[in-house]
């Protein structure tokens, strides 16, 4: 590897341009490549990034020299293009937003293929970033609730409140869009978990809009999951948590945590008590924490979670949840 | 007329919850009720604040500020006010992105909408920006487009005291160390004889930077987060008062002063009114009695040291 670590993206919609200007920051980065399909987008990069080089297309990175590649896409091409880069050698580690890809058919190919490539991956599932949740997770490890026996989950949002579903459908449907976040914190706070029912919210909701599932673990934990993007007074995607141990309750979401046991002793913590604040704060300083840890982990060769393999189990809840659904609409 | 170097305090009504906005909890926004919803009810909070040491209002460009932007020209006191726009509303054009398919859909979309607007010297710089691709002519589209919507709701009298780019823009434009933008903003905002503002989640970065490229800071304001929690202030609060001690002159707008509601009003105060370089500070008030006690509080307070 050269002195500075040599990173591409791909794909410069909303998450492309974040990630980018965070690499650009951190001081032992040198952001190499942009690709991008829309040529109008590939000309205001061609302003705005000053000795980058933009193309249209992940194969003509091949001789870059790149150390990582960012796959910033939309989910549904996430396969072709994780593939292209492996098949072409373009860069041996790779970043990826959520959700990995769109089936876990694909994602077990993907493990499959990395795993012989001994390079770093990890899926950008941003709420572990969150100060809240690391919270969480840490209270969890503590047994401050003693056993865990149940939670209830949702990732709420107005984004689409009011608008058709052709508007949503390029976006791969909720639970890939948003509800991926509220599966993946579950996946990690409580370990693997099982669909055993699932259903729109009301009678007039398509899952890819809003959906009601429920979990179970082998130790017996019950998990309820509420997933919308027409959810109302939600300007902004929110997604949380209240669980329930042997000795009292946590509730968390993107902007506190709360502790409240049996013996009737209350803590809260909202973000500013939990150390928020980043080298560089660019829409939500989570990004520049998951940044920063992918990057010390292909410096340093080290693996970093979330990476394809655990977030391979978020695909497979998302298909459970599917099939689920399906079966409960057929008629009998 | 550049009126920065006057001696008057900024002491500006903030439009978050006007928005329903929250940086504490966003649990606490629904719980708010549907009052700040109502554009003459945040018309009347305004004007409470301005009887109580208030002068100016900062706000996002959207269709619910410059409704209550006509709802206080209606009422023939849009003169008491100094506007303070930030631009873009990025919740606006970030949600109109997710809907129409990221950057093409949204170009699309706002284009249409400038045409629309009948302004003839943001169609013209519109149409240099997209031929030249060039950054500085499509944002004096934006800026022209916004300001025609501004003072179509406000009102002959309104009085633009400052532009001031949106963090996320603004950051970007850092991230990417682009000093042409920076310069050719400031030239641009200027010659229309109003302010160039900043907003920023990196102050001591942005101040740092700006230095560096020799960028006279006197002649810009700098919105940014101070308050005693450290809240928001990137990368600490030490190093944000640093770089506050460095500046020669007052630039500084201080926001999120209350930490988003987690700091009592006379604390947070005490913070703001113990720092140097402070030009004004910008609070959102949802409540009759905030307006009275927030704005009394902060005029007695940093009288003595603005």
């Amino acid at each position: 590897m050269t002195d500075k670590l040599r990173i591409a993206v791909v794909g410069m919609g909303k998450m492309g341009i974040v990630h980018s200007c965070i690499l650009n920051v951190i001081p032992d980065v040198e952001l190499t490549a942009l690709c991008e399909k829309s040529s109008l987008t590939r000309r205001i990069l061609k302003k705005m990034f000053q000795n980058v080089t933009i193309v249209d297309d992940v194969t003509k990175m091949v001789d870059f020299n790149l150390d990582a590649v960012y796959v910033t896409t939309p989910i549904l091409s996430h396969y072709g293009v994780i593939k292209a880069i492996c098949k072409e050698n373009v860069a041996r580690n790779l970043f990826v937003e959520k959700t990995l890809v769109a089936n876990p058919e694909e994602a077990k190919e993907l493990c499959q293929l990395t795993s012989n490539s001994e390079g770093v991956n990890m899926v950008g599932y941003l709420r572990r970033f969150y100060v809240t949740f690391k919270k969480a997770k840490d209270l969890l490890l503590e047994e401050a609730v003693g056993r865990v026996s149940s939670f209830n989950a949702f990732a709420y949002s107005s984004d689409f409140l009011g608008l058709e579903s052709d508007v949503t459908a390029a976006r791969g449907g909720v639970l890939r869009d948003l509800g991926c976040h509220a599966v993946d914190l579950a996946l990690w706070f409580f370990g693997d978990l099982k669909v055993y029912s699932a259903q729109p919210i009301s009678e007039n909701d398509k899952i890819d809009d809003s959906v009601n599932f429920k979990v179970k673990n082998q130790n017996g934990l019950d998990g309820e999951f509420s997933v919308s993007w027409r959810a109302e007074g939600y300007r902004m995607p929110e997604v949380g948590f209240l669980i329930v141990g042997s000795k009292g309750t946590i509730k968390v979401n993107d902007d506190k945590v709360e502790l409240a046991l049996q013996n009737g002793r209350k803590t809260a913590w909202y973000r500013h008590d939990l150390e928020d604040n980043v080298p560089f704060w660019l829409a939500l300083p989570e990004y520049h924490r998951e940044d920063d840890i992918f990057v010390k982990s292909v410096r340093n060769s080290v693996t970093v979670e979330p990476n394809f393999v655990s977030s391979s189990k978020v695909d497979e809840i998302i298909s459970q949840v599917e099939k689920k659904a399906g079966e409960q609409n057929t008629p009998k | 007329m550049n009126r920065i170097h006057q001696s008057e305090k900024a002491l500006l009504v903030g439009d978050n919850p006007f928005h329903n906005i929250s940086h504490l909890s966003q649990e606490r926004t629904r719980a708010r009720g549907d009052n700040l919803a109502d554009s003459s009810y945040a018309a009347d909070l305004i004007l409470t604040s301005v009887a109580n040491g208030a002068n100016g209002f900062m706000f996002s460009v959207s269709e619910k500020t410059l409704s209550i932007l006509s709802a206080i020209n209606k009422k023939g006191e849009i003169g008491r006010l100094n506007l303070y726009p930030i631009v873009p509303y990025a919740y606006e054009y970030v949600k109109l992105a997710t809907q129409t398919g990221g950057i093409p859909g949204l170009a699309k979309r706002f284009s249409k909408q400038v045409v629309m607007s009948g302004n003839f010297r943001a169609v013209v710089n519109g149409i240099r920006g997209v031929v030249g691709m060039n950054p500085i002519s499509l944002v004096k589209t934006y800026v022209a487009y916004e300001m025609s919507r501004i003072k179509s709701s406000a009102g002959k009298r309104a009085k633009i005291e400052s532009i001031i780019l949106h963090e996320i823009v603004t950051d970007m434009a850092l991230a990417l160390n682009l000093e042409w933008f920076f310069k050719g903003y400031i030239d641009f905002v200027s010659k229309t004889k109003v302010v160039p503002g900043f907003n920023t989640c990196n102050f001591a970065y942005l101040v740092n930077k700006l230095e560096e490229w020799e960028i006279d800071l006197s002649d810009v304001f700098i919105v940014a987060p101070f308050n005693s929690v450290g809240f928001q202030m990137n990368p600490s609060r030490t190093a944000c008062e640093e770089a506050l001690k460095g500046l020669k002159k007052p630039t500084l707008i201080a926001i999120s002063i209350l930490a988003a509601g987690y700091l009592k009003p006379e604390e947070a105060v005490r913070y703001i009114a113990g720092l140097p370089n402070v030009k004004g500070v910008a609070v959102g008030v949802s409540k009759e009695k905030h307006a009275v006690e927030s704005f009394r509080l902060l005029n007695e307070a940093l009288d003595k040291n603005l």
